[in-house]
């Protein structure tokens, strides 16, 4: 984050556990105003409880501000500054489009004016009237987009939005992500597009087994992590692939055992523990 | 409590439209409307009487469906909305847990209420028409009787949903209460004042203890009070204060009951985190 610039998202010493599983280590971090921040991390590292948390939904450990509110001494005070789109779709099946949009508007205080609005913003103008059980996934979590753009919060918090979407949804999707971006909105992203950071995020958060392993921009990260990745995907097996690496006369020691993740590579290589970058087999 | 009065007016929407809503508005007025005809027709011109017979049938019929409706629906709520994933959605919104809560609580309370009111509402037209002698304020308080018990029973029904996993698990819980209330507690304690001779306040505890019994009790009261109807516990108390008196301390105990539910499912789904 710049120097000087005050943060709009604050976290401060963040501990979850969920009984003795400790899911989340002592995090601490802060988003500027107009930053978008990228949190990556593997399946289970903490990206999901940690925006819980930021939510004030269930209860945790540190302190977590939004615009300088408390999320746990004035958690509805802090939320109306949020605007949150949920890893899978979370808006009730027999409402209609509208009625979801005009509903959450009168919760969050805003004009009934502004579902119409973004309806059209997020082209489901023809599906006004539709029941969201007949939405396709991809029109969900835009109409989710819909909703936490209602109340036009500072910070908006969006968790693995396009986990569940095929590749054109989530291209529109992430076509209205950088529009949004270009708008100078705080926005603090959760997801495993690594190929987009470019264009999405302006700083990433790699999260390992709830602790941050990195913390940096996302030209840092790319000059950590691009110089040298190969990623591979191989029909036969990792041995296979290492012995055909040697029949080649390629060094195969850093060949890794199938089912690594980019998360996994991007956090072993952000840590800087590699002269030389590991290349990934899948 | 704005936000309280947004989400009871989505509540009162959403249930509003469900089959089991339906289902119970249809049975409960074909019921009521069959209860007062028949009433009617086996009693003749027996004036009051009738109309005493044919509103204390309809209680009975009350104090069986419109619990476990309440409880039922009650139950669905947050355990539904957890099950659906649609709960940390909408506490990802600015708004209170109890906020949410009372919501849901008010807006159920509303929908049953409807549903139970119309029930009554063409019962009370058909004994206008068939009974001689009909008593429009006894039969209002009737209908506020049931209204509280509804109002206890979606509390109730609230706290099993806040507590369970699952809506399974919280429908079993809340059909559990509704089968104590309804028809083990008194033959549950019956039988512990027959085991342990209970002593006299010990039967006015084991009255206050369930409201269903209360809201029968006190409708009887006021209605006629018939030592052989009221059962044990209600001529007890009949007999010590007058019915003045038990009708002052069995509204003030149905008030609590009508409170302390909801308290305490409020609680619960705040501390639950």
């Amino acid at each position: 984050m710049d120097e000087g610039v005050e943060p709009v998202l604050r976290v401060e010493h963040l501990g979850k556990a969920f009984g003795r599983a400790r899911v989340l280590h002592d995090l601490s971090f802060e988003v500027a105003r107009g930053e978008v921040l990228a949190l990556l991390g593997a399946n289970g590292a903490g990206k999901t409880t940690t925006l819980t948390c930021i939510l004030g939904i269930v209860p945790f450990e540190g302190t977590v501000t939004v615009g300088g509110v408390s999320v746990r001494r004035e958690g509805k005070r802090a939320r109306r500054q949020i605007g949150y789109v949920p890893q899978t779709p979370a808006l009730r099946d027999g409402d209609t489009c509208h009625e979801a949009l005009r509903f959450l508007a009168e919760l969050k205080g805003a004009v009934a004016a502004r579902a119409d609005e973004l309806l059209a913003r997020v082209d489901l103008v023809a599906q006004r009237d539709q029941r969201i059980g007949s939405l396709s996934g991809g029109m969900r979590q835009r109409l989710a987009l819909a909703a936490a753009l209602l109340a036009d919060p500072p910070v908006l918090l969006l968790d693995e939005p396009t986990t569940s979407l095929d590749a054109a949804s989530r291209r529109e999707f992430y076509a209205l992500v950088r529009q949004l971006r270009g708008e100078g909105r705080t926005i603090v992203l959760s997801t495993h597009a690594v190929d987009q950071l470019d264009a999405l995020a302006d700083r990433a958060l790699i999260l390992h087994e709830g602790r941050v392993a990195f913390d940096g921009t996302v030209a840092e990260l790319g000059a950590r992590t691009q110089r040298r990745r190969y990623v591979v995907s191989v029909n036969g097996t990792a041995a296979a692939f290492r012995q055909a690496l040697r029949d080649a006369g390629i060094d195969a020691a850093h060949v890794r055992e199938d089912g690594l993740r980019w998360e996994d590579i991007l956090t072993e290589a952000a840590a800087g523990g590699h002269e030389q970058p590991p290349e990934g087999a899948r | 409590m704005k936000t309280a009065g947004i989400v009871a007016r989505k509540e009162l929407r959403q249930v509003v439209g469900s089959s089991w809503l339906l289902l119970y508005a249809a049975l409960f007025t074909a019921l009521a409307l069959a209860l007062s005809y028949l009433g009617a027709r086996n009693l003749g011109n027996l004036g009051f009487e009738n109309f005493s017979r044919t509103t204390a049938s309809l209680l009975n019929l009350c104090l069986l469906l419109a619990p476990l409706v309440a409880l039922s629906l009650a139950a669905d709520s947050i355990a539904g909305e957890r099950e659906r994933g649609t709960l940390a959605y909408l506490l990802s919104q600015p708004l209170d847990r109890w906020e949410l809560l009372l919501g849901k609580f008010a807006g159920l309370l509303a929908a049953i209420g409807l549903a139970t009111v119309a029930g009554f509402g063409v019962a009370g037209i058909a004994i206008a028409l068939f009974a001689s002698t009909m008593d429009a304020g006894t039969y209002a308080l009737f209908l506020a009787l049931v209204l509280a018990l509804v109002a206890v029973m979606t509390g109730l029904g609230l706290v099993a949903s806040v507590v369970s996993r699952t809506r399974v698990q919280a429908l079993g819980l809340a059909v559990l209460v509704w089968f104590v209330a309804v028809f083990v507690f008194d033959l549950l304690l019956i039988g512990t004042v027959s085991a342990t001779s209970l002593g006299g306040g010990g039967l006015l505890l084991a009255l206050l203890l369930n409201p269903v019994e209360i809201v029968r009790v006190l409708a009887i009261i006021q209605l006629e009070p018939d030592l052989q109807i009221l059962g044990p516990f209600g001529s007890y108390l009949l007999e010590r204060t007058g019915a003045t008196g038990a009708s002052v301390i069995l509204g003030a105990a149905l008030a609590a009951w009508v409170a302390a539910p909801v308290a305490a499912a409020a609680w619960l789904f705040e501390s639950k985190g």
